[in-house]
């Protein structure tokens, strides 16, 4: 009860309202212009397949949520909901915060171009560019990312598995977002640099950002979250503590 | 939210011109020399049997540089959204920036290889006055007109890869239709009328008028090209409405 009272007495920071969200479904096996005659493509090209199924949830200013499920059940979907890339068919996702465009690690990096060419692109694309703080940005990407001038000035084709991930992982992390979206990444990077990744998530959560956080590591969401929920085939089938959450997600491999 | 917009089509342009060049020794003289290679092949081929036109290398060059213009845009336009198709599915920013930023980088480098064309098409006796003025609206109008037709390629492209595929084959074709090498003079009477079902047809009627024969195009021509591009603009919006939606789930 006493819980309940501190939720309403928060902001709520997005609120989904029996969301359902669909995948177009190349059922018929229409991928050529030959197929889209012969297989009936005029009639219906495309089937759709329900990802999202009622989804009802409320997430509070501040609030840390996990989101646990197998692979496929929908938990890259939320996150694509509640950014605005793909739009619910019922239903409503309503947003009340700032969103960090990021959703997966690694997302426009281009191989050809440099690590301070890709930093510059990021921030763009993440609506962070300013000429003014430029400088001070990359100095503070380059910091954290702890790569050197040099490194930063080859192609990132020429990068290590861990470097990308560095480099990818600081342009996020040195963010300070009202809401921040992971999507799986932080088993990256040596012990050292989880490690520190780690630290820079806690900052961030203890300044007052709400997390989305998924993963497939139950520790981590332990470690970051205090409400956890659960999804399998497309619907939420536990909301509550992460302790709860990782169990019933433990339960859904036994 | 503007600025944001406008810094975002900035960055991609530049990103769309490094990658055009990288790890070419010679890089942005490409432009230049792709053309000119062209035009050595076509002038050792086509002059002797082309011998009535005058000033045949002036006619060639003046429609292949936009030849390679079009068919580099639409190339890279039909490939846009499969290319950027991480971004698509991370991002939330309107998908229509990225064929956008793709025709800007190819305008910046049309330009600059133009200017560099200027000189030589001078050389080969190009007469300039004022009507010259006239290829600004000429390019603004063909910009367009290439950006749509990409469009719709590079939307249809997501669903049915072999669009891409298609479009190169009948690329040759369409060179051959537009005619770049050769006057549509020496066509028989009775097909020309076939040649001029060819959008392409037009705009090179007109961009010839004022690089090759130095006189202002007729309004009539103009307006054509106007309503053409007007039309394949419309086409290609609703082509990119009916599919946008259907973009992430295809990638």
């Amino acid at each position: 009860m006493v819980l309940f009272q501190i939720c309403n007495m928060m902001n709520v920071a997005i609120e989904l309202k029996d969301v359902s969200v669909s995948y177009l479904h190349n059922k018929k096996g229409i991928y050529s212009v030959k197929d889209f005659f012969t297989k009936g493509g005029l009639v219906s090209p495309f089937d759709k397949k329900v990802v999202l199924k009622d989804i009802n949830l409320k997430i509070f200013e501040g609030e840390s949520l996990g989101i646990l499920g197998k692979n496929g059940e929908g938990k890259s979907t939320l996150l694509r909901t509640i950014a605005g890339i793909m739009k619910p068919d019922k239903g409503e996702c309503i947003v009340n915060v700032e969103i960090s465009p990021l959703l997966a690690l690694g997302v426009g990096l281009e191989l050809e171009l440099t690590g301070l060419e890709n930093i510059k692109i990021y921030m763009a694309l993440s609506g962070r560019y300013s000429r003014n703080s430029i400088k001070k940005d990359i100095d503070a990407i380059a910091d954290f990312s702890e790569l050197s001038i040099e490194q930063l000035k080859l192609p990132i084709k020429m990068y290590s598995t861990g470097m990308l991930s560095r480099l990818a992982f600081s342009t996020v992390m040195t963010t300070e977002p009202k809401l921040l979206m992971i999507d799986e990444v932080l088993a990256v990077g040596d012990k050292g640099f989880q490690e520190k990744c780690k630290k820079r998530i806690h900052q961030i959560k203890n300044s007052g950002t709400t997390i989305l956080f998924v993963s497939h590591n139950p520790d981590e969401v332990l470690e970051v979250c205090e409400r956890g929920i659960c999804l399998r085939d497309g619907r939420i089938i536990y909301d509550g503590t992460s302790n709860g959450a990782v169990n019933e997600y433990n339960k859904l491999f036994a | 939210m503007k600025s944001r917009t406008s810094y975002l089509v900035y960055f991609l342009i530049l990103k769309n011109l490094q990658l055009k060049y990288k790890h070419s020794i010679l890089g942005f003289v490409w432009s230049f020399l792709h053309p000119l290679f062209y035009l050595l092949v076509f002038n050792f081929v086509f002059s002797k049997a082309f011998s009535q036109i005058q000033h045949y290398s002036l006619f060639v060059i003046s429609g292949l540089i936009f030849w390679i213009y079009f068919s580099g845009s639409c190339n890279s336009l039909s490939q846009t959204f499969i290319r950027n198709a991480q971004l698509l599915k991370s991002l939330n920013v309107n998908k229509i920036l990225y064929p956008i930023s793709e025709q800007g980088a190819e305008l910046v480098s049309f330009l600059s290889g133009f200017l560099l064309f200027a000189f030589l098409m001078l050389y080969l006796g190009m007469t300039i006055n004022i009507s010259f003025l006239w290829i600004i609206p000429i390019i603004l109008l063909f910009t367009i007109f290439s950006f749509s037709l990409g469009l719709i390629l590079g939307s249809l492209n997501v669903f049915f890869r072999d669009i891409g595929i298609l479009w190169n084959t009948l690329n040759p074709a369409l060179f051959y239709l537009s005619p770049i090498a050769f006057s549509i003079d020496i066509i028989p009477k009775e097909y020309q009328f076939y040649f001029k079902l060819n959008p392409l047809y037009h705009f090179f009627f007109i961009i010839r008028n004022v690089l090759y024969e130095g006189t202002a195009p007729s309004y009539i021509q103009l307006f054509y090209c106007l309503l053409i591009t007007i039309l394949t603009l419309l086409l290609a919006l609703f082509v990119y409405r009916k599919t946008r939606n259907g973009f992430i789930s295809n990638l």
